[in-house]
């Protein structure tokens, strides 16, 4: 693989590209899905092949095949110039890219237990007793139950004209659960996810009371909540929720792609003070074993911790090769790619908000009427708006500072500036577990997001009835 | 490889996995070609292009199933893969409710699926079109700041069954998506559109910068609203996206499996009488036409909803058996189950007289009204949306939700559009829902 990857390298150089690199992946990957009481469905995916790169002139050309045949490579190679030169009389903000300095390394994460080390079998029968054990929690409450399991690795090469070659090899694994639970009248999904850098000893680590009961126990409970009230509130936002706020409302529009095309609220905001002073936020690919963490981005820069708000200031943003050289500004390793067949655009790893001061139940007591949102579930954003929605799947109203009844299914949506303004308290706390795939332009890359319990004044909830 | 290859592909590995112990096997195996040139800053960012090869292999031992997919041609990777779907199936519990396979159900390709002039485009002509909306929406807006991608896919498949189903087939795709993001001062208005087809007859692609850059000016000067019970009318968009969620959840997996709030439905009135969707996978050179689904099952057109009512579920080979009944030919080849071109119903008055019928309301020109798939709760952003008065759209919301539950909301649907925003094969019409709570800033 390596001398594929510097073979084409070399080939790009020598025919005048301003700056190309080669990626070369294999990955191999295998899920098992147990559904009422039977392992469903068992699948395994193996995938290889090359992208190649170049930026000739001014403008990018990319092109993927997947065969790691030396001829089709070099026919990659060919297509990729031709489609950078097809499109040259029509760019009108010319392509750069940041000073390289070639690394040469190997990053080779061995997981406890490989992927391939386990049998299917064994796989299965964890499967098999998280479920069990689910299902006994909730009786006959229970009317479906699926658990999901998956683990893969990935092996990838990078060779770019600077000079670098790394070789990377890793793997993750996944785990779901939904429990679907019935009162005879209504329907209510419990839902429990977990994801680690590593393999299968993520099977080991998982315990059914903290999995798989935990989600009925969730089912269970929405099934005697009451939809959520409608409009305006103070909101306490679980570190689910906290995660969901960093990554969708501010994170996405950090991305220094999304700010340099004009797309992001935050272009021309650095150095103003644009949240809370109380509030700091960070993207940070080095975190041990966290879900979004890699030594290198897929254009070989390091990996490193970034801050983007700074006591309520805008101090910096997410850079690829490409950026970092528009904004002058230093490569953070934020340019990933899915898979060879997709070009590395600027993404976040795990990114979180700071832990502040104050105690929950300081921050409940001070909330006269509001709701609680928990579990979070899903968001996504409009950065050219800075318009955002996050998912809870709990909630509980707060009535005159005490935790009041159980809520359902409740979105908020706010703006992105707003809200990190109203944020008036940030807890003592801190929890980072919403291990997910975050996608961007048809691309996802694991993710991870976290930080503290956090308080918002003035949130849009989208509830059922009126006050 | 050419598309009889792609057969002898598929029939070699089903043999392949018969003799390993397959009990019942299919294969699809095929190519994807794209091109797809993208817009940043009203200008042309970049031009990519890719080709794949895949083959997937579903095997069957007592009804457990085993599904390996693998990317290239490489013939000892295809081998391998055969071996570990059968040794996965082997692995899997035993399923009694897996019946079979479908057997061959010859067809005719439905027309117009593949076009020579798409298959034949060359990257110049891809980035000419991606110049042509960069120029129209210039046009229209000096400062415009217009993003997207033009892009087109030529791909060629084959499926072939232990039962004997031994299919082909080909389709090209093109598709323009712009966004187009309009600045006046510390205000900004932001919308898209986009154009897509099967043959390249049936788009306009060159122009789709213009009613991105027009939705983009409608959106300036957004304001917030109190919260309040009101019309609210789903324009094509929106509408396509509500009514697609309804049909996703007639999934008849779902209702076996009883995690959708349309179980025990089926026969019921779930929405008023201004309601039908037909499913039609035939009509010629629509966006997801097909003569067979991902099973080889023959497809046919399938009403869902008649004037309210739920007559029929979305039905693979694996629902069927388990209900003792046919496949509507909605499965797909990993096991799953899509639906195809959807055709509501029309109604009797225009979507400008449903408007002008609001007293007060909203107008959801496009947003992702997504209900939870088993309680049907529903809290969504009004993503793009627009107050309207006395019939009249007076300006944009931000910071405004709506909430309900669609099993109560459908009731309350009062209106269908009698004409229709028309992509190849899917229709979309507005529809109107009343007295539904919105939540607001004010």
């Amino acid at each position: 693989m390596e001398d594929l990857a510097r073979h084409i390298s070399d080939q790009a150089k020598r025919r005048g590209a301003v700056f190309a690199d080669v990626r070369i992946l294999y990955r191999r990957a295998e899920s098992v899905v147990v559904q009422d009481g039977r392992a469903d469905k068992l699948s395994a995916f193996t995938d290889r092949g090359i992208g190649v790169r170049v930026l000739v002139g001014r403008c990018w050309g990319f092109a993927s095949a997947d065969s790691l045949d030396r001829r089709r490579a070099e026919r990659c190679l060919s297509d990729a110039f031709a489609l950078a030169e097809a499109s040259q009389e029509f760019v009108s903000d010319p392509a750069m890219i940041a000073a390289v300095a070639p690394v040469q390394a190997e990053d080779r994460r061995q997981p406890e237990i490989p992927p391939a080390a386990m049998p299917v079998k064994e796989k299965i029968s964890h499967l098999l007793e998280w479920e069990r054990q689910g299902r006994a929690a909730g009786g006959e409450a229970v009317v479906n139950s699926i658990v999901n399991y998956s683990d893969g690795q990935r092996e990838e090469v990078l060779a770019n004209t600077a000079g670098t070659l790394i070789r990377t090899v890793g793997s993750r694994a996944v785990a779901t659960c939904l429990m679907v639970a019935s009162d005879g009248k209504m329907l209510q999904r419990g839902m429990e996810h977990r994801g680690i850098v590593g393999g299968a000893e993520l099977l080991r680590q998982i315990t059914p009371e903290e999995f798989s009961v935990r989600a009925t126990a969730k089912a269970l409970g929405l099934l005697k909540a009451r939809p959520a009230p409608a409009g305006r509130f103070t909101v306490l936002f679980h570190p689910s929720i906290t995660g969901l706020l960093v990554h969708e409302a501010l994170g996405h529009n950090a991305e220094a792609d999304a700010v340099w095309a004009g797309q992001s609220i935050l272009e021309g905001r650095l150095g103003e003070t644009l949240a809370a002073p109380t509030v700091s936020i960070y993207d940070d690919s080095t975190l041990p074993g966290a879900f979004g963490s890699y030594a290198y981005d897929s254009e070989g820069t390091p990996s490193r911790r970034r801050m983007i708000i700074e006591n309520g200031r805008l101090v910096g943003f997410l850079h690829s090769l490409e950026t970092a050289a528009k904004f002058k500004a230093e490569p953070t390793g934020s340019g990933r790619a899915e898979g060879y067949d997709c070009r590395p655009i600027v993404r976040m790893s795990n990114t979180f908000m700071a832990r502040g001061t104050v105690p929950l139940a300081q921050m409940i007591r001070g909330i006269d009427r509001g709701i609680y949102l928990m579990d979070g579930h899903w968001g996504y954003v409009f950065v050219q708006k800075g318009q955002f929605i996050c998912h809870a799947g709990q909630a509980r109203m707060i009535e005159r500072g005490e935790p009041g009844e159980a809520l359902r299914d409740v979105s908020i949506s706010s703006m992105t500036l707003d809200t990190l303004k109203n944020i008036d308290a940030i807890g003592d706390d801190f929890e980072m577990k919403m291990p997910g795939m975050c996608g961007k332009e048809g691309q996802s890359a694991p993710t991870d997001c976290g930080g503290p319990h956090v308080r918002v004044r003035e949130v849009v909830v989208g509830g059922q009835h009126g006050e | 490889m050419s598309k009889t290859a792609y057969l002898d592909v598929c029939q070699r590995c089903v043999q392949k996995a018969v003799a390993l112990g397959a009990e019942w096997c299919d294969v699809s195996a095929g190519a994807v070609r794209d091109i797809s040139v993208t817009i940043e800053k009203s200008g042309i960012k970049t031009a990519d292009a890719g080709q794949g090869e895949e083959v997937a292999i579903r095997a069957f031992v007592r009804g457990g199933m085993g599904y390996a997919v693998v990317s290239g041609r490489s013939r000892r990777d295809i081998e391998a893969s055969v071996e570990r779907a059968v040794a996965l199936a082997k692995e899997a519990t035993a399923d009694p409710d897996f019946k079979r396979l479908p057997a061959p159900q010859p067809a005719p390709e439905v027309e117009g699926l593949f076009d020579d002039r798409i298959a034949g485009m060359s990257v110049g002509e891809v980035v000419r079109i991606a110049v042509a909306n960069i120029e129209t929406g210039r046009a229209m807006e000096a400062d415009a700041n217009l993003s997207g991608h033009v892009s087109l896919a030529v791909g060629e498949a084959a499926l072939a069954s232990s039962t004997g189903v031994a299919i082909e087939s080909r389709g090209t795709e093109i598709d323009a998506d712009i966004e187009a993001l309009v600045k006046r001062g510390s205000d900004s208005g932001y919308f898209y559109d986009f154009d897509f087809g099967r043959n390249l007859a049936d788009c306009c692609l060159q122009t789709v910068a213009a009613s991105a850059v027009a939705g983009a000016r409608r959106f300036l000067g957004a304001k917030r609203i109190k919260s309040g019970r009101m019309s609210l009318v789903l324009g094509p968009l929106a509408a396509y996206g509500f009514l697609g969620g309804i049909v996703s959840a007639a999934n008849a997996e779902s209702i076996q499996r009883g995690r959708s709030y349309l179980c025990g439905k089926v026969g019921e009135a779930i929405a008023s009488e201004h309601l039908t969707i037909v499913d039609d996978p035939l009509i010629p050179r629509g966006l997801r036409s097909g003569a067979h689904d991902g099973e080889g099952t023959r497809r046919r057109p399938l009403t869902i909803l008649d004037r309210g009512r739920l007559v029929s579920l979305l039905h693979n080979s694996y629902t069927a058996g388990k209900a003792c009944t046919e496949s509507t030919g909605h499965g797909t080849h990993s096991g799953g189950i899509g639906a195809s071109n959807l055709r509501p119903a029309l109604g009797a008055k225009t979507a400008a007289e449903i408007l002008c019928e609001v007293q007060e309301g909203i107008y959801l020109e496009s947003g992702e009204l997504r209900a939870d798939p088993a309680s049907g709760d529903l809290s969504a952003s009004i993503d793009f949306g627009f107050y309207v008065k006395d019939g009249q759209v007076r300006f944009p919301v931000e910071s405004a939700m709506i909430g309900g539950n669609i099993l109560d909301l459908l009731p309350r649907l009062d209106a269908v559009s009698s004409d229709a925003r028309e992509e190849p094969g899917i229709l979309m019409p507005t529809v109107r829902l009343q007295d539904v709570q919105i939540a607001g800033a004010e």
